[in-house]
């Protein structure tokens, strides 16, 4: 009778427990339905209101904002922990602007970094109204494939004229047409920022010197030369602690260097297709034309993986942790971007090898420095979209305008509390408050608003040396050329397995080339590769991504 | 001919006036027992069932807005990029060879184990060395790869430390791809045997104890009793285990590849497995389809499998047979 008893009440449990994550969940996406008709027909009033009202502007105050809402801004990044305190804070007062301007508040849904882009998708494929502006980049966050997959709302002008009318007011029109897919704009993008992420190498120029090399490195020979030096003057150094994902952006380098070679960004990892500068419009793959360019990288790269530059393991290697290495002085080089130098260059308390070593002084050899050939960055690197799943796309973008503008909102949100995360000096630079500490009061790491930064309400950081900065932004400035592709977005549905194939085949062979792993002569695995790359398709991709470049550009 | 011999057959069995017990009343008479399978009934119902027909993302261009149903159907197109790579099947060699050995290292091993296991007298000792057996089992696979990278790596691994101390030649592992099989077969069975072993240990428990006494009395030694009574007593159970590992046959052990293994271009001739490939090639691009197609190719090939095996096995042994 009691065994009876217990199984009735495990099953009765066990059932009621289904049911009631049956009814949850169906309770859960009758609710998103509505949701979404809702935004529909929220979308359509907009557009009548809009036609009412000539004006944009005077629309914005017939505005209806009598509900309160929480609008939830998606970005990538760690959640706050130590900082978590401060944050609040900062939110507090963020939010008592944003209730009294907009009656809205703001939450910020953090996508941690370990993984971050499949959470981030996923997290705009559930649809389900978590999000309503969303961080996101053409480059480096899949702007264009969510675009596509429907997971961005379309924004009219009507809709951007009335809600948020600076932002409309301060983006070209020509820079509206790169946000556009199929005639509709999806992003809004961050175009007003200075900023500088191609890559290059970080080096110790006291090194450098040392080594003889009087004006630092500028080619990749010079490279060679320098981490020779290092290996043999510091066995204590790795020259550079590289983990096994910088295969790409080394080949990629090695081949702005070399050539005049423009790249296509967001086709796939290892930017594998492009135009020339003189001719930017009939697309090639690099690495299928430039053999011989290839073996001579092929065999650089082996001199370099027996000069010991990286560890013996490095392919295995998942946990270096080489910039950090670099601040105390115990790596000699860092791969990254110009932005990165920006910090290693600069004398701030986290790099340490300024106070330790008087002399040390950090050099930057950008790729494509011997030819000059420098693409600016693409003004969707960064840019915030409304998801197609928000209940409140209009207050999102209401939020968004004042974020983006509004220089109370956007100090807050970026820098956070005047006298406790920053402060500013008498030259109008940006602080650090007495008794700061880094691990509890850092706003402006923690937040990632990189998605509408703004140049007019920037306040520059006194910490970072800018001197050196300005000095390299306007060289670039003086040799670039503008991103020249913005208005591409590939319809990849017909290529995606020959490319999906192409990024395997390349990831797997670069790897061993770039680390000088291959076996046998260089000319063997260039030929090998190539023979590979041909055989999964690759002529066929450039041809059909010619095709629709024709449609496009001609 | 053969119509009427069978009308013959069945016709006395549909005339035996057998009690005809109605539906409820069976439902009634064993209300207890259903009860208590309804959970898994449930559970399964509600975690394979009705998920099933979003199979149908496999098949569609899938775009968040359409949903699964409202996508473009595409047929096979998304099976496409499995095909072309022109490794399936290579990737379905090492994933099913892989996983043979691990299931029948793994089930001999553990038969072994259970076995020593039984045959130990003094109780804290078997109970230690149970346990220390079983601990592996919990160790996040995660920490094996690095705990693998730490032992073995070349510069400044354990393995290579005593090497170069010993004024021997230092073993390069991540450059060699002929030395992963073996390293990830004892892996496996470092990390599997002991939680392996608890269920061939449970089965012997379960052994009559009089056949045992019996056979002693008999005069059966150690060995013999082994031979005679219960590796026969087990084969059910063995059988039925290796059937559940066999559908499970193209599906890689991802955790334990990926971690140890990682993204390691020189070892993949050995090492790379379907799922291995699968991460790899599409987590640039997110793409739910091709995933699921990949899950249905493995899920078919693995359905074939089982009901094939199971063919045989009823074939030779009706009673061992899953269904």
């Amino acid at each position: 009778m009691k065994k009876k008893l217990v199984a009735l009440l495990l099953a009765a449990t066990m059932v009621t427990g289904l049911v009631g994550c049956g009814n949850s969940s169906a309770s859960s996406s009758t609710a998103s339905n509505p949701s979404s008709s809702s935004s529909e027909s929220a979308e359509e009033s907009t557009k009548e209101n809009t036609k009412e009202s000539t004006e944009g502007e005077t629309a914005a105050a017939d505005i209806d904002t009598s509900e309160h809402v929480v609008i939830t801004y998606m970005t990538t990044g760690e959640i706050p922990t130590g900082t978590k305190e401060k944050y609040d804070a900062m939110m507090v007062e963020l939010n008592k602007i944003l209730t009294e301007k907009v009656n809205a508040e703001l939450q910020i849904y953090f996508i941690p970094w370990t993984d971050y882009l499949s959470n981030y998708n996923l997290t705009l494929a559930s649809m389900d109204g978590t999000v309503d502006l969303v961080g996101t980049a053409s480059d480096w966050l899949d702007a264009w494939p969510n675009a596509k997959n429907g997971a961005f709302l379309e924004l009219s002008e009507d809709m951007l004229k009335t809600y948020a009318p600076q932002t409309w007011e301060s983006v070209p029109a020509s820079n509206w047409d790169l946000c556009k897919y199929n005639g509709e704009i999806y992003l809004m993008p961050e175009d007003n920022y200075a900023q500088w992420v191609n890559h290059g190498f970080i080096y110790r120029l006291d090194y450098a010197k040392e080594a003889g090399l009087e004006d630092g490195v500028h080619s990749w020979a010079d490279l060679t030369e320098y981490f020779r030096y290092v290996k043999q003057a510091y066995p204590d150094i790795i020259p550079w602690d590289s983990d096994g994902t910088q295969y790409g952006q080394l080949a990629s380098g090695y081949i702005l260097s070399n050539t005049d070679y423009v790249s296509i960004d967001g086709l796939n990892s290892g930017a594998m297709w492009g135009g020339t500068k003189d001719d930017l419009y009939t697309i090639y793959s690099p690495y299928v034309t430039e053999t011989d360019l290839l073996v001579e990288y092929a065999k650089m790269m082996k001199e370099w993986d027996q000069i010991g530059v990286w560890k013996t393991d490095v392919l295995n290697n998942t946990a270096s942790t080489n910039r950090d290495d670099y601040r105390i002085g115990r790596v000699a080089a860092e791969q990254h971007h110009t932005q990165t130098w920006t910090d290693l260059v600069s004398h701030t308390p986290a790099n340490t090898i300024y106070a330790d070593t008087p002399d040390a002084a950090s050099g930057f050899f950008y790729f494509g420095e011997e030819r000059d050939n420098v693409v600016a960055l693409s003004i969707t690197h960064g840019a915030m979209a409304v998801s197609a799943g928000s209940n409140n796309p209009e207050r999102a973008l209401m939020v968004y305008d004042l974020l983006r503008n509004d220089p109370d909102c956007y100090k807050l949100l970026c820098y956070g509390i005047q006298g406790v995360s920053w402060d500013m000096d008498e030259s109008g630079l940006r602080i650090l408050p007495e008794g700061y500490n880094q691990d509890t009061d850092n706003i402006n790491g923690t937040t990632n608003y990189w998605w509408g930064r703004n140049d007019n309400l920037e306040i520059r950081d006194a910490t970072r040396n800018w001197s050196e900065i300005d000095k390299l932004y306007d060289h670039y400035d003086s040799v670039k050329i503008e991103y020249p592709y913005g208005q591409f977005v590939a319809d990849v549905d017909m290529i995606q397995s020959q490319i999906n194939n192409i990024n395997e085949i390349h990831t797997n062979y670069m790897k061993q080339i770039s680390f000088g792993k291959y076996k046998g002569t260089a000319e063997e695995i260039v030929a090998e590769y190539q023979a590979a790359l041909e055989a999964a398709g690759i002529n066929d991709v450039t041809a059909e991504l010619q095709r629709q470049f024709d449609e496009l550009y001609k | 001919m053969d119509k009427a011999l069978n009308a013959g057959k069945d016709a006395p069995v549909t005339k035996i006036p057998a009690p005809k017990i109605s539906f409820w009343k069976k439902v009634k008479k064993s209300k207890v027992l259903l009860l208590m399978c309804l959970p898994a009934v449930l559970f399964f119902f509600f975690f394979s069932y009705m998920p099933m027909p979003g199979i149908w993302v496999a098949f569609v261009k899938y775009n968040y807005r359409d949903g699964i149903f409202g996508s473009a159907f595409i047929g096979l197109r998304n099976f496409e990029f499995l095909a072309t790579s022109g490794k399936l099947f290579d990737l379905t060699k090492n994933t099913v060879l892989y996983n043979l050995a691990f299931i029948l290292l793994g089930n001999t091993l553990a038969v072994f184990v259970a076995i020593l296991l039984n045959e130990m007298r003094g109780r804290l000792f078997k109970k230690i060395s149970q346990t220390i057996m079983f601990l592996p089992y919990f160790i996040s696979q995660v920490l094996i790869g690095i705990l693998v990278f730490n032992l073995l790596n070349y510069d400044t691994g354990f393995v290579n430390g005593i090497l170069s101390s010993m004024g021997l030649e230092k073993w390069q592992p991540y450059a060699e791809p002929g030395s992963w099989p073996p390293l990830l077969i004892l892996i496996y069975l470092w990390q599997q045997t002991g939680y392996n072993s608890v269920v061939y240990f449970a089965a012997i428990m379960g052994i009559d104890s009089e056949m045992i006494e019996a056979a002693k009395v008999d005069g059966a030694n150690g060995f013999q009793k082994i031979r005679y009574i219960i590796l026969p007593n087990l084969k059910p159970t063995i059988v039925i285990l290796l059937l559940f590992a066999l559908g499970g046959i193209v599906k890689g052990n991802f955790g334990l590849f990926y971690n140890v293994v990682g993204t390691n271009p020189l070892l993949y001739s050995t090492t790379d497995i379907i799922e291995t490939y699968v991460y790899r090639a599409t987590m640039t691009d997110f793409n739910f389809s091709t995933a699921s197609a990949v899950g249905l190719y493995q899920s078919i090939i693995g359905f074939i499998i089982v009901v094939t095996v199971n063919w045989i096995v009823r074939k030779v042994e009706p009673d061992y047979s899953l269904f």
